[in-house]
C-alpha cells in the first residue's frame, strides 16, 4: 500500500473517541504528533460500542462463531495486547489495566451436550491442531473454575483467550492522551473529509495534516454500507460467584457469555440483532441474559444489575474491518463483534500508513484494504478524492 | 401421464404457489450467517427464488432493521416473511401485518410455536391464526407438522401451500416420518407441500423431494456449514436430483436380486 507518511510534528484530526480512536490518537501523540480528537458525546462516559463491549480476545471462539480469519487476527492481537499494556503501564505506573491470558471455558447444559460435539468437530475440521483446546471433565472445571463445578460435568477449554477491563482501559487512554498533549473536544459531531473536519452544530472547518475517521456507526451518513447491529448486554455485581475466565455458555439459539471483571462485577452478553434500533434493553433480551447468568451459577440470583446496556456494532456487509485510504483521509470503519479482537491488527496497519518506523509482522492488507466495499463511499467523498497531495 | 419428452426441460416443471410459478424448489431462509455478504452469495448459489425474512426482534414498526432488509430485497427474490418466534395468535397476526406493511407483500410463512425447546408448532393456534389472516387477505404457507388431520384443518380454514417439518428447526435429523409424509402426498395430491426445518444434509432434501414433496425451505444447514454458497449449491442439487428422480418414478424395491443384463439359456433355473 503506497501512502505518504506523515512528516514529523504533524497536525492529525480523529473522529470518533472509541476504542481504535483512542488507540490511534495515543500512538501518534507518543509518535510526537499533534492530535485532535473529535467525539459527539462525551470521552469520559464514552458512548461507544467499545465501552459497552465485554472486552474478550477470543480468537478461537470468534472464529468458530464467524470466521477464520478472526484467529489469524486475534493471535496477533495477543501478542499486540501486552506489548501496548506494558507501554502504558511505563507511563501510568499507578493505573495498571486488568488484563488476563488464562483462557476460556465453554459448557453446555447436559440435554445440549450434543452443541459440546459439535463445537469441538467444528474447531478439529477448521483450526490447527494447536488452537484446539480439550475436554475439561467435572474434575478439571472443579479446578479450574469451582464455582462452575457443581452445574457443568463437561466442557471445553481454550488456553489462548484474553481478556482486558475494557472501560478502565478507555479511561486510562483517555488519561494518557491528555497527558501527551492531544486536544479532546467532546460532544461535537462532526463530518470528515480530506485534510478537513467539519463541525456539524457550529458549521465550521478545521483543517489537518491528516484526518482519520473512525466514528463506527456515526460514520455512517458518509459510509452507505455501514450498518448497525444491537447488541444488549448485562453488568452485574455479586461477591457470592467467582470466575476466573470468560465463560461461554452453548444453547441451541443464543451464544452467551460471561466475562468477569475487577471489582466482582460481570459482563453478559451479547445479543446479536440485525437492526439499528438503540432503544433500551427488551424483556425477552433481559430473560434469554439473566437465565444464561443464573444457569451459570443459581447464587448470581442475588446478584445486583448494574446495566442493562444496548449498543450498535459498526458491521459492512462481509463484517470484516476495512480502512479507506485517500491522501488527507483515512476512514476505517467494520469492526463489528471484535473491537478488542481486531483493533491491534487494524491500528498497526493503519500506522504503517502514517508512521515510517513502524513495520509489519504480520500483514493483512489485502483484507484490511480490500477495495471490495470501497465504490459505497458517498459521492461527495469520491468527488473529493480529486484533491491532490499537499 | 407422457410427459418424457419435457421431463428435461425446465420451464414445464414449475412450482405453483398461489397462482405464481417459480422454476426452484428450493427456498432458503435469511438467519445466522456469519455476513450479510455470505447471505447474499449463498442465496445466489443456491438459484433461490423465495426466501423467508424474520423480523420478530428488530423493532420494525420504526424500521430500523432497514438496511438489512433492503439487503434481502436487493436479493430480487420473492420474500415470505415469517412469523418466527411468535408464541401467540395475537403475535402472529401483528407480526403478520406489520410485515405485509413493510414488505409489501401478503405472502406470509406462518409460525405459532407451541414448545421453546424443540419450536414445535402449536396446532390448534397455528388454524385460528391461520383463518384469521386468511380473512385478512394474507396468502398464508403455515409451519406445521406431518400429521394429516391437522394438515386438514389447515386446508379447510384456506392454506392453500402447507410446509410440514421434517424435523425440529435447526435440528439437522431430516425425515423423522417419510411415513407420514407419503400420506400427505398420497391424501393430499393437489396441495404444494414444502419440507420446512429439520433438514441437515443435501440427501435428506433429496429424500424428500424423491417422496413427490414440492419443494424444500431449509436456513440452518446452509447458514451454519463452514463454506456456505457451496453447502446451497449441493443442496440445489440434491433437490433438482430429488425432483427428477420422483417425476422419473422410483422402481419398488424387491428381495431378491434381479441381473439387469439378461442371462441367456436359463429361464427357469431355479427350482
Amino acid at each position: 500500500m503506497r501512502y505518504k507518511a506523515l512528516k514529523p510534528n504533524s497536525r492529525v484530526a480523529i473522529a470518533g473517541g472509541g476504542l481504535l480512536g483512542r488507540l490511534l490518537a495515543w500512538q501518534l501523540l507518543e509518535h510526537g504528533h499533534q492530535v485532535s480528537v473529535y467525539e459527539a458525546g462525551s470521552l469520559v462516559e464514552s458512548p461507544s460500542a467499545a465501552k459497552t463491549a465485554a472486552g474478550m480476545i477470543s480468537p478461537i471462539s470468534e472464529a468458530i462463531d464467524t470466521e477464520l480469519l478472526m484467529y489469524d487476527l486475534g493471535m496477533v492481537a495477543l501478542q499486540q495486547w501486552p506489548k501496548w499494556l506494558q507501554q502504558l503501564l511505563q507511563a501510568m505506573p499507578d493505573q495498571p489495566v486488568y488484563y488476563s491470558h488464562q483462557g476460556s471455558v465453554i459448557v453446555a447444559h447436559q440435554r445440549d451436550q450434543s452443541l459440546l460435539h459439535q463445537y469441538r468437530q467444528d474447531i478439529q475440521r477448521q483450526l490447527l491442531e494447536c488452537a484446539q483446546g480439550h475436554w475439561l471433565d467435572g474434575t478439571t472445571i472443579a479446578e479450574m473454575e469451582p464455582d462452575l463445578e457443581a452445574y457443568f460435568r463437561q466442557g471445553l477449554y481454550f488456553p489462548d483467550e484474553a481478556h482486558i477491563d475494557n472501560r478502565h482501559l478507555l479511561q486510562v487512554l483517555l488519561t494518557r492522551i491528555q497527558q501527551l498533549g492531544g486536544e479532546c473536544i467532546e460532544h461535537t459531531p462532526v463530518d470528515t473529509d480530506v485534510f478537513t473536519i467539519r463541525e456539524r452544530l457550529s458549521y465550521t472547518d478545521q483543517h489537518f495534516d491528516s484526518v482519520i475517521d473512525c466514528r463506527g456507526v456515526g460514520a455512517k451518513p458518509q459510509w452507505r454500507n455501514i450498518r448497525g447491529v444491537r447488541g444488549e448486554i448485562l453488568r452485574v455485581k455479586t461477591d457470592e460467584v467467582m470466575l476466573r475466565r470468560p465463560v461461554r455458555l452453548l444453547h441451541p439459539r443464543y451464544q452467551l457469555y460471561i466475562v468477569p471483571k475487577p471489582n466482582s462485577e460481570f459482563v453478559i452478553g451479547a445479543t446479536q440483532i440485525e437492526s439499528e434500533d438503540c432503544s433500551p434493553m427488551s424483556v425477552q433480551s433481559a430473560l434469554e441474559l439473566n437465565s444464561a447468568l443464573y444457569a451459570i451459577n443459581s447464587a448470581f440470583a442475588e446478584a445486583r444489575i448494574l446495566e442493562m446496556d444496548v449498543n450498535l456494532r459498526p458491521a459492512l456487509n462481509h463484517n470484516r474491518p476495512n480502512i479507506q485510504c485517500q491522501p488527507g483521509l483515512l476512514r476505517i470503519n467494520g469492526l463489528y463483534r471484535h473491537g478488542y479482537l481486531v483493533a491491534p491488527v487494524v491500528v498497526q496497519h493503519t500506522l504503517a500508513l502514517l508512521l515510517d518506523s513502524i513495520t509489519l509482522k504480520h500483514d493483512f492488507s489485502e483484507i484490511l484494504f480490500d477495495g471490495g466495499e470501497s465504490g459505497q463511499l458517498i459521492e461527495e467523498t469520491q468527488s473529493a478524492y480529486a484533491i491532490d497531495e499537499r | 401421464m407422457k410427459q418424457n419428452d419435457s421431463m428435461t426441460a425446465p420451464d414445464s416443471d414449475l412450482l405453483s404457489l398461489y397462482g405464481e410459478t417459480f422454476s426452484s424448489r428450493f427456498l432458503l431462509g435469511t438467519a445466522l450467517y456469519h455476513s450479510p455478504q455470505i447471505m447474499c452469495d449463498s442465496i445466489k448459489a443456491a438459484s433461490a427464488e423465495i426466501i423467508t425474512v424474520g423480523l420478530r426482534r428488530q423493532s420494525p414498526k420504526n424500521k430500523s432493521g432497514e438496511y438489512f432488509w433492503q439487503l434481502i430485497r436487493d436479493t430480487g427474490c420473492r420474500l415470505l416473511p415469517n412469523t418466527a418466534g411468535c408464541k401467540s395468535v395475537k403475535e402472529a397476526v401483528t407480526t403478520a401485518e406489520m410485515s405485509r406493511e413493510l414488505f409489501e407483500t401478503d405472502w406470509l410463512k406462518l409460525e405459532v410455536i407451541g414448545d421453546d425447546y424443540n419450536l414445535q408448532p402449536d396446532p390448534f393456534l397455528l388454524v385460528e391464526a391461520a383463518e384469521q389472516l386468511i380473512k385478512k387477505g394474507f396468502k398464508v404457507l403455515p409451519y406445521c407438522t406431518d400429521d394429516l388431520m391437522f394438515c386438514q384443518k389447515l386446508l379447510d380454514v384456506g392454506c392453500e401451500v402447507l410446509m410440514p417439518w421434517g424435523a425440529p428447526i435447526g435440528t439437522g435429523i431430516g425425515l423423522m416420518n417419510p411415513y407420514n409424509l407419503k400420506t400427505l402426498r398420497e391424501r393430499l395430491p393437489n396441495t404444494p407441500l414444502i419440507i420446512d426445518a429439520g433438514i441437515g444434509a443435501p440427501s435428506q432434501a433429496c429424500e424428500a423431494m424423491e417422496l413427490g414433496l414440492d419443494a424444500v425451505l431449509l436456513n440452518t444447514a446452509v447458514a451454519k456449514s463452514p463454506q456456505p454458497e457451496v453447502m446451497a449449491l449441493a443442496f440445489a442439487q440434491a433437490i433438482t436430483a430429488g425432483r427428477f428422480a420422483y417425476r422419473a418414478g422410483l422402481i419398488e424395491k424387491r428381495q431378491t436380486a434381479l441381473p439387469s443384463t439378461p442371462v441367456v439359456g436359463q429361464p427357469f433355473w431355479h427350482n
